[in-house]
């Protein structure tokens, strides 16, 4: 019953906020919301003291005495990504604080913010394939909500492209489910994962096609430059931080890696898409000037990354990239709600404009730095060691091109991101920039507690293998080990 | 083998009380020179204390073993960590009145780390450990220059980078050792110079003579002489870098490596100390700043030091060390003297000085002492040390070492005739009719290094023996056999020369028109040496100078010919083809739906394609 908080709790608050925006416009939504997020925190980390480290939970839901059909389930793999949608979520919350002060209609952001934040939830805790997709959708529609929050006419495009692919996206991700159905006769994880040599593998490719625009994997990227571009920043921090995580990364690997079992095809697939993610997103974000824009193309390069990583089908490979998700999340956010800060202190995100921001925000400028150097891979911050060993797995496998095309487009990100540094941030003040002033405190709260904890991820990164990134890596191993047992040697 | 951490104590107590006279503030400043003076009295006592004792070793695990942490004080190192805790107790005293300000602050915490680190380079039994506190020295040296006056950094640059190329010499010296011996420790036995060992006693000898102060890498001292306060001269180059430096150059002689009289290498280093000896001389006899003049003559006695240890032969060995021990006295004491003269009349120009003996006695005996004994004159101690040197020097059978240290008898003396007569005696300058002497705390040291100068050498037997006991432990010689018989030829060629000197002197004086400031410009003005000596004013023989005019050159070439060339490469080949991928994969993303579903598809297909072919 207890991990059932994870998706009732913000689905109640969600649903109580319209009607507390009656009474309060500003302080009861910030303090509910944020209430809530802290709680999701404070569950998933009592959560992981008290799971033992190995094996999945599941929790029927009792209503009133007779056991539903639904449950919960908790494996490793679940956990890390619980823990990493409640935390950036917080982050998130307490950065929109000061910041939807520009946008209006607070109660209905985080009513929209909660329920993205509960439907992830459900997305990692559920054990059933249409269940996944109902939570998918939930989340894909309160995320086309937030993006046209913003006040211009880019946001409504936006949105509305988003919408349009993914919709596309979804009726993939629905004709996939519906091919297994027919074929196994069920939609239980546990169950199809046993019968797995029935599952067509045009299903694969459906689930490819509509998991990876859910990530952002090329070619299925084309919605996330447009939709960041004019949503409020707390939108990009969530979704590329959240949502495509879950998602995207998290749905698909578990899908390929529980349910239909790893294949080289699929590591294949995964690896030529992620590597070809890699180049587009760092080659685009080099030719971009505004700041969401390019952060949307590094998004993308990034996720290319944790694909490469988890595709390569190595337990190294899966440490990697499931650390790259983890650090990816917490320097992405950490980058966009800086360009968010960028945006309210100055009105616009185009880097041209902007100068010499840097004497006037250094809160701002020193965190971006510091979640410039995590993306580019510098150490001791984070970046450097999810991208080292994402390139030690790959050199493990000798797949010596590709480890070098992996530090090639590390140099790359480092050198879009310091252009970006220097041209906003640094150099001589322009005069738009005039009235630009230090961010709020709770703004600054949020990107401060981030930036530490990019350095903190990087100074103990060892620990936060052993204990977060292994479990969970070891259950997509588990499913490698039982789909070579099914495939190649015919046991079950 | 006992394992003594107060060995320890030598090095941390200067520093750590250096950090704490940093952070104490300007108002506390009497509360700071007392600490100051204080934690180097407690210095000497410590080591005082220690004297007696057997050899003591301190080791201690360093870095989980990788490196061993080892100190050794046996007798030399002791003998020198008293000397160098003598002379900071002195400077310190000195600087209380010297130096005032913020400038006192910074002066007292480099001072007593300076004291630290070079205890700790003394105390050293490891190449690494020895290495370290060698290097860390030149940060102080730094620092002290740049005290100096805005325009000063520059001459701390140019320290800063001779300095440590000479360090840098004797860190490849050192590898090339542990390559030889396998091993950073100290060697029980030395090694003979062959072979390899050839270049890394070569290295070793230059990182050596350089830090001490000898040609060619000397060029900094005379500008320091300017640039910096008077203390530090008479601290670092002073006294404080003979020290060092002749220890680890006596170390390195004898026992890193075995140093055979008359061999190559012995007559390689008598060849630069006599060439330090003569150069830097003449260089001295021409200066009219007595700061300069003085620092010239450091160097000079330098190459006293080198060509007695070079000798190889007991008398050498003992003299050059004895000789390195009045130096630091004497020389020290000579800088106290000018910088107590500039202190009260705010100069240090030849020119301008004059007959102050009157006002400031005490002040000028004690210049006049230290003068008396630089050149060498009995019963002082500088005698002393001269004639075992000469003795030495003659024994290895080469007479062109004992000329050149002749020369250099002759053209200190004639120098010091000069800066005495041009200082304390003759005729008033009426600007300095109200200078009056000095207070106790600038006396005192000087007072206490020309009493010295006195004592060492009417009873020169004293620290003779220490030198002979503690030395034998290091080089293995037998010092019982020299015997110093005083009224012998040598000495009567010694005091011929001395005797022209005075007569040089007198002779520039009358010819010039009774300014004894002018004394020197016969020598000055004879032919060729004229010419040389402007070229040398004109620092064309200074190495750093014209390396620096390399560099600019060479810099310049590179830039031209290799920077630009590389540029224009990165910008067409990179920059121009990422710009046409850029704007290639740019031109894909137009912001039409339909054609991202049509990529979306053309992607499925290809995949699909992908899937099923293979």
């Amino acid at each position: 019953m207890f991990l059932f908080i994870f998706i009732a709790v913000p689905l109640v608050v969600a649903g109580f906020l319209p009607l507390v925006s009656r009474v309060s416009k500003k302080f009861l939504p910030d303090f509910l919301a944020n209430l809530c997020l802290v709680i999701l925190v404070a569950a998933s980390i009592t959560t992981f003291k008290l799971w033992p480290g190995a094996g999945s939970f599941s929790h029927k839901i009792f209503w009133f005495g007779d056991s539903l059909n639904i449950s919960v389930v908790l494996d490793g793999l679940s956990l890390l990504m619980i823990f990493i949608i409640s935390s950036i979520s917080l982050a998130v919350g307490l950065f929109s604080i000061d910041y939807m002060d520009k946008y209006g209609s607070r109660a209905i952001y985080y009513a929209m913010f909660l329920v993205l934040v509960a439907a992830t939830n459900g997305i990692v805790l559920t054990s059933d394939l249409f269940t996944m997709y109902i939570f998918i959708e939930a989340a894909g529609l309160a995320s086309y909500g937030l993006v046209s929050l913003g006040k211009t006419r880019d946001s409504t495009e936006g949105a509305f492209k988003y919408l349009i692919l993914s919709a596309v996206a979804s009726s993939f991700i629905l004709l996939g489910i519906a091919l297994i159905f027919l074929t196994t006769g069920t939609t239980n994880i546990k169950e199809i994962a046993s019968v797995s040599r029935l599952v067509p593998k045009l299903s694969v490719i459906l689930f490819l096609a509509g998991f990876g625009l859910k990530s952002g994997l090329v070619p299925f990227h084309f919605w996330m430059p447009d939709a960041y571009t004019g949503a409020p920043a707390v939108l990009p921090a969530l979704s590329s931080g959240v949502f495509v995580k879950v998602a995207g990364v998290y749905a698909m690997s578990r899908v390929f890696f529980n349910v239909i079992g790893f294949s080289y095809n699929i590591s294949s697939l995964l690896v030529y898409l992620g590597i070809i993610s890699i180049l587009v997103g760092a080659l685009l974000a080099l030719g971009q000037t505004r700041l969401k824009r390019l952060l949307a193309y590094s998004s993308i390069s990034q996720v290319g990354y944790i694909f490469l990583g988890i595709g390569t089908g190595t337990p190294l490979g899966i440490i990697g990239g499931l650390l790259h998700l983890f650090y990816h999340s917490i320097f992405k956010s950490l980058l966009f709600l800086n360009a968010g800060a960028v945006e309210y202190a100055t009105q616009t995100d185009e880097s041209t404009e902007l100068g010499g921001l840097g004497a006037k925000m250094p809160f701002t400028s020193t965190t971006n730095v510091i979640g410039l150097l995590s993306a580019a891979g510098v150490p001791p911050l984070n970046g450097f060691w999810s991208k080292l060993i994402i390139v030690i797995a790959l050199i493990q496998i000798k797949m010596y091109f590709y480890a070098f095309i992996a530090i090639f487009a590390s140099v790359l990100t480092l050198w879009y991101l310091l252009l970006i540094q220097r041209r906003v941030f640094f150099g001589k003040l322009k005069e738009q920039c005039e009235n630009a002033g230090e961010i709020p405190f709770w703004m600054n709260l949020s990107l401060v507690g981030l930036a530490l904890a990019c350095f903190w991820t990087g100074v103990v990164f060892a620990p936060v293998i052993l204990k977060w990134i292994l479990p969970a890596a070891n259950v997509l191993v588990e499913g490698i080990r039982s789909s070579i047992n099914t495939f190649i040697i015919g046991g079950s | 083998m006992s394992n003594d951490s107060i060995l320890l104590l030598p090095i941390i107590l200067p520093v750590v009380l250096g950090i704490i006279c940093f952070c104490i503030p300007e108002r506390f400043f009497k509360l700071r020179n007392f600490l100051a003076l204080l934690s180097n009295f407690v210095l000497i006592l410590i080591i005082s204390g220690l004297w007696h004792s057997k050899t003591i070793y301190y080791v201690s695990d360093w870095f989980m073993s990788t490196a061993i942490f080892s100190l050794k004080a046996d007798g030399f190192s002791k003998f020198i960590l008293l000397w160098i805790s003598i002379f900071s107790f002195l400077i310190t005293l000195y600087a209380w009145s010297k130096m005032t300000g913020s400038k006192s602050r910074q002066f007292i915490t480099y001072l007593l780390i300076t004291c630290g680190f070079a205890c700790g380079a003394v105390l050293a039994n490891t190449l690494l450990v020895l290495l370290f506190f060698w290097e860390a020295l030149l940060v102080t040296l730094y620092l002290f220059i740049v005290l100096g006056g805005e325009n000063s950094y520059r001459t701390a640059l140019k320290a800063f980078v001779l300095v440590g190329f000479c360090d840098f010499c004797f860190i490849l010296g050192a590898a090339i050792y542990w390559k030889i011996t396998g091993s950073f420790d100290f060697p029980a036995k030395p090694v003979q110079i062959e072979g390899l060992a050839i270049l890394s006693f070569v290295m070793m000898i230059i990182g050596v003579t350089g830090k001490a102060g000898a040609l060619p890498f000397h060029t900094w001292i005379p500008d320091a002489a300017i640039d910096a306060p008077v203390s530090f001269m008479a601290f670092l180059p002073g006294a404080l870098e003979k020290l060092i430096g002749i220890y680890l150059l006596t170390r390195v002689c004898f026992q890193f490596f075995h140093l055979i009289p008359g061999s190559g290498s012995s007559i390689g280093l008598m060849t630069l100390g006599s060439l330090t000896i003569v150069i830097a001389v003449s260089m001295a006899l021409i200066q009219k700043d007595v700061k300069r003049l003085l620092s010239y003559h450091a160097i000079s006695q330098v190459g006293y030091m080198i060509v007695g240890i070079g000798t190889g032969i007991p008398a050498g060995i003992a003299g050059g060390i004895f000789h390195m021990l009045n130096n630091a006295i004497y020389k020290s004491a000579l800088f106290l003297g000018a910088g107590s003269v500039e202190h009260r009349t705010g100069t240090t120009d030849l020119k301008s000085l004059g007959g102050l003996y009157s006002q400031m006695p005490l002040t000028g005996l004690c210049f006049v002492i230290c003068a008396a004994a630089i050149s060498g004159i009995w019963p002082l101690n500088g005698f002393v040390s001269k004639e075992m040197i000469i003795h030495g020097s003659l024994e290895t059978g080469y007479r062109i070492f004992a000329i050149a240290c002749w020369i250099g008898a002759i053209l200190t003396f004639a120098s010091f005739l000069k800066a005495s007569h041009a200082m304390f005696f003759g005729e008033k300058n009426n600007k300095f009719s109200n200078v009056k002497e000095n207070n106790f705390s600038i006396v005192f040291p000087m007072g206490v290094l020309a009493l010295l100068c006195i004592v060492f050498g009417l009873f020169s037997r004293i620290p003779l023996n220490a030198i002979s006991n503690s030395v034998a432990v290091v080089s293995g010689h037998d010092f019982s056999t020299h015997a110093l018989n005083l009224f012998n030829p040598v000495s009567g060629v010694t005091i011929l020369c001395l005797i022209f000197a005075f007569l040089l002197h007198r002779y520039g004086y009358l010819k010039s028109g009774k300014k004894a400031y002018l004394a020197s410009e016969v020598v000055h003005r004879l032919p060729v040496i004229n010419t040389l000596y402007n070229l040398a004013e004109r620092k064309i023989f200074d190495i750093y100078e014209q390396g620096i005019r390399f560099i600019r050159v060479f810099s310049i070439a590179l830039y031209y010919g290799f920077d630009r060339s590389a540029d224009w490469l990165y910008e067409r080949l990179v920059v121009e083809s990422g710009v046409k991928a850029i704007n290639a994969l740019r031109s894909i993303h137009r912001g039409f739906v339909s054609g991202y579903v049509a990529w979306i598809f053309a992607g499925i297909i290809i995949i699909i394609i992908f899937t099923f072919a293979f």
